[in-house]
């Protein structure tokens, strides 16, 4: 059975990049375009895993981790988020919220699968 | 790779053409921490997208410029001028960084050095440690393995690890994918049941681990939890204990200490005849119930983007369609089967609407052309070391964005005339009691079928009678003609005014105001100058909603068919042929009023099978009427409008062409174009009297 996976990210070339490798690797894909619009596939759907950015408008990435960690359907969902190595402080952060990882950008698709491999399989 | 590259490039480019927007913003508020925070997240965007996609010069430079702006937004610099400045500087070279990825050309190469000097020029004026971190990696040298040594490690992970999604089955199983392992579990701390919560973590591990491993390895495995657990990690062995006979007795023994069981473990044989099977630890994974679930792409998306191409084409097949039912009308009217001119009302009521709806997609507000006036008025004015705020109205009207693109251009060149020559200097502008701070507006707003965008700026104005005394000496009109005002300032968009040298210094205006007529026109709008002196001057800019499709008046003159627009049809009438005949003035009384006339079969030198009654159609700009007699009307009709080719070209009164349902060719009148036409006669006529 596919997992499903949820992608918050306001780049879209992020996002396209991520949901394509993702799709190859079998999964399924949902997208969202900033925390705020990632939310809405919250409703109760299987997600098995999210990945997020953490600067995006509207809703950041901090504040949809803790989101998804206060939902009693979700709060045990791994999550991960994107981040470049010179954010050590974002890091702690997200990690604070209720990261479950990180994936570190720029990333090579074989380096996003091993680590989504990480925390489901 | 390759085709995300596309969409990396037009991202790049809308996140540029953010930053350039945001950073105008920036320029009138420099203490808004919500533009600065912004400015950042852009350049954060920029430099993580295009290292991703290898554009690393990109990505090089974004990192200085995205350490610039943390520093503002942590208060340890202020947003100064030089920053200011080399924002926009940058925000250029980023565009150029887009185009010449290898910075071939030597001008952008010395330009990005300048520029990334002048970053941390800046950057280090702010005199942060280490402000310019190089990003090193610190890859320990790997230690050197003999073959598979035995580690230990303890593995305590805090109670409360799964409430941030870690499956802690999940770090056992990527250490067994290390090499071979044991594991020992310890459930000293599992309370009784009834004080159980699934959701906690009780056990912890004691693991060894033997293979053609590093330590780094073995934490990598952990690198998530690395600081929500207790992790213990040493090389007991170099060689593999876990082969030897006694192991798991003395790894099971939970009482001793590490420390007791190497002393123990070293007192085994190396014996490797007994092949104690592992017993390996394998987690189960939970399997809950999946539903497959269905990528609900389309929800989750409210606007898409779209290739420019896509929409064109969509035009032009909704115009295709257009014809075709126009076709089918003919067809239907021709069958008289009710039946099917049922259908075929029913096409075009559905034909309209799929029109209309095209239409507005192919619409976009004027806003998005904003940011470039913005960016000259900052420019151009510090430049001139003039004082100009730029204001903007109605900006969300739209229009067709072909017309958006072709407008850019004409505009530019009316805002620099603005700034050039219309808006006066400071001190000049005290003097005469005006603020010092200049003002260019911008105002859109729809008009009926059109839009009208103005721009008006409160400088010194243009004096009508210097334009005619330069007109009468440049030839372009007679001394003794009697212009009123709006015939002189539409001299400025004659060709022969423009050219006139220092005409700058005398006008104010002048300087290619020809061209940017031409352009106008070209998109089928009108421009008009309305200006008084010392108050400023205003550029009013006529654009039709849309190039492609009209809704017109079909009207037939002996065998040809010609459209006239709908918009500014104003009446019709019925009229008898000697009315048109030799009448003084060419005015005809229509409803008890004068109307001036313009007899077309005159005009398109029409001869043959002149009707006795005449049909008039009286169209209608701005305030003037003027009647046009053709020969029948046949009714309305959507117009898909075709360019004329190149010959046709000076054909004013003609705008183009239509293909009707029976594959004859209409041509389309331009209304503006032959009131202006009959007007120009008239001024004539009366030089010639």
């Amino acid at each position: 059975m596919k997992k499903t996976i949820l992608i918050a990210d306001d780049s879209e070339s992020v996002r396209e990049v991520v949901s394509f490798t993702l799709i190859n690797a079998g999964y399924n894909v949902l997208v969202g375009v900033d925390g705020e619009d990632a939310m809405k596939f919250l409703d109760g759907k299987e997600i098995h895993l999210v990945i997020t950015d953490l600067h995006m408008p509207k809703k950041d990435g901090i504040a949809l981790i803790k989101e998804i960690r206060g939902k009693s359907e979700y709060q045990y969902v791994p999550i991960l988020f994107l981040t470049t190595e010179s954010q050590a402080a974002k890091k702690d952060e997200a990690k604070a919220a209720g990261a479950t990882g990180w994936i570190v950008k720029p990333f090579v698709p074989e380096k996003l699968i091993s680590t989504i491999e990480k925390v489901i399989r | 790779m390759d085709r995300f590259k596309a969409v990396f490039f037009e991202e790049a480019t809308t996140l540029i053409n953010e930053l350039e927007r945001v950073s105008l913003l920036l320029h009138n508020n420099p203490s808004d921490s919500s533009i600065i925070e912004q400015i950042f997240r852009i350049m954060h965007t920029l430099k993580g997208n295009s290292t991703m996609f290898g554009f690393y010069r990109i990505g090089d430079f974004t990192h200085h410029f995205e350490t610039l702006y943390d520093f503002i937004r942590e208060d340890k610099m202020s947003v100064t001028d030089n920053v200011l400045n080399i924002t926009f500087a940058s925000v250029d070279h980023l565009r150029v960084l887009l185009t010449d990825v290898e910075l071939e050309n030597s001008v952008h190469k010395i330009n990005h050095e300048n520029l990334i000097r002048g970053l941390i020029e800046v950057l280090n004026g702010a005199s942060v440690e280490g402000s310019i971190k190089t990003h090193s990696s610190d890859h320990k040298i790997e230690d050197k393995v003999s073959d598979t040594p035995t580690y230990w490690l303890k593995f305590v992970p805090e109670k409360d690890l799964v409430r941030k999604g870690t499956n802690v089955l999940f770090l056992l199983d990527d250490l067994s994918q290390l090499g071979v392992t044991y594991t020992v579990s310890n459930i000293e701390r599992l309370p009784d049941f009834k004080k159980l919560d699934p959701a906690d973590i009780y056990i912890h591990w004691e693991i060894y681990v033997s293979g053609n491993i590093t330590e780094n390895s073995i934490r990598d495995v952990f690198m998530f939890v690395e600081e929500d657990c207790e992790l213990e990690i040493r090389k007991i062995s170099e060689t593999n204990l876990l082969d030897q006979d006694g192991f798991s007795t003395i790894a099971r023994d939970i009482s001793l200490s590490i420390d007791e069981k190497i002393s123990k473990f070293s007192g085994l044989v190396n014996n490797s005849s007994s092949k104690n099977r592992m017993e390996e630890v394998r987690s189960k994974i939970e399997k809950a119930n999946e539903k497959s679930i269905v990528t609900s792409k389309d929800n989750s998306i409210s606007s898409i983007r779209v290739a420019s191409e896509k929409l064109d084409e969509l035009m032009s097949l909704v115009s295709e369609l257009v014809t075709t039912q126009a076709r089918l009308n003919l067809v239907s009217d021709q069958i008289a089967s009710s039946e099917l001119i049922s259908i075929s009302e029913n096409i075009e009521k559905i034909t309209r609407q799929l029109r209309d709806n095209t239409f507005s997609i192919c619409l976009i507000p004027i806003e998005n052309l904003l940011v470039r006036f913005q960016r000259l008025v900052r420019d151009l004015s510090t430049q001139l070391n003039k004082d100009v705020v730029f204001v903007s109205e109605g900006t969300d009207t739209e229009l067709d964005k072909n017309i958006i693109e072709n407008l850019a251009d004409p505009l530019m060149h009316i805002f620099r005339n603005s700034l050039d020559h219309g808006i006066e200097s400071g001190e000049e502008r005290v003097k005469k009691g005006k603020p010092a701070q200049g003002k260019i507006l911008l105002k859109a707003f729809y008009s009926g079928n059109n839009v009208i965008i103005q721009i008006r700026d409160d400088g010194k104005g243009i004096d009508p009678e210097v334009i005619r005394q330069k007109a009468i000496s440049k030839g372009l009109i007679t001394a003794d003609q009697n212009l009123d005002r709006r015939q002189i300032f539409d001299l400025i968009f004659l060709p022969g005014f423009s050219t006139a040298e220092k005409v700058t210094e005398v006008s104010g205006r002048g300087v290619g105001m020809d061209v940017v007529k031409r352009q106008i026109t070209e998109i089928r709008g009108e421009v008009e100058v309305e200006s008084v002196i010392n108050e400023g001057t205003t550029i009013n800019i006529k654009l039709p909603l849309t190039l492609s499709i009209i809704d017109g008046m079909l009207v037939k003159i002996n065998a040809t068919h010609f459209v006239i627009p709908l918009g500014n049809v104003d009446k019709c009438f019925e009229a008898k042929h000697e009315e048109f005949v030799d009448k003084i003035n060419d005015l005809i009384i229509l409803d008890g009023e004068q109307v001036p006339f313009i007899y077309l079969r005159d005009e398109f030198d029409i001869k043959e099978n002149c009707p006795q009654l005449h049909q008039v159609v009286v169209v209608k700009q701005d305030d003037r009427r003027v009647a046009l007699s053709v020969d029948t009307i046949i009714g309305e009709y959507q117009a898909v409008l075709k360019p004329l080719g190149r010959l046709y070209k000076n054909v004013d009164v003609i705008s183009g062409a239509t293909i009707l349902g029976n594959g004859e060719v209409a041509l389309v009148v331009d209304p503006n174009r032959i009131i202006k036409e009959y007007i120009f006669n008239q001024i004539n006529n009366e030089v010639l009297q």
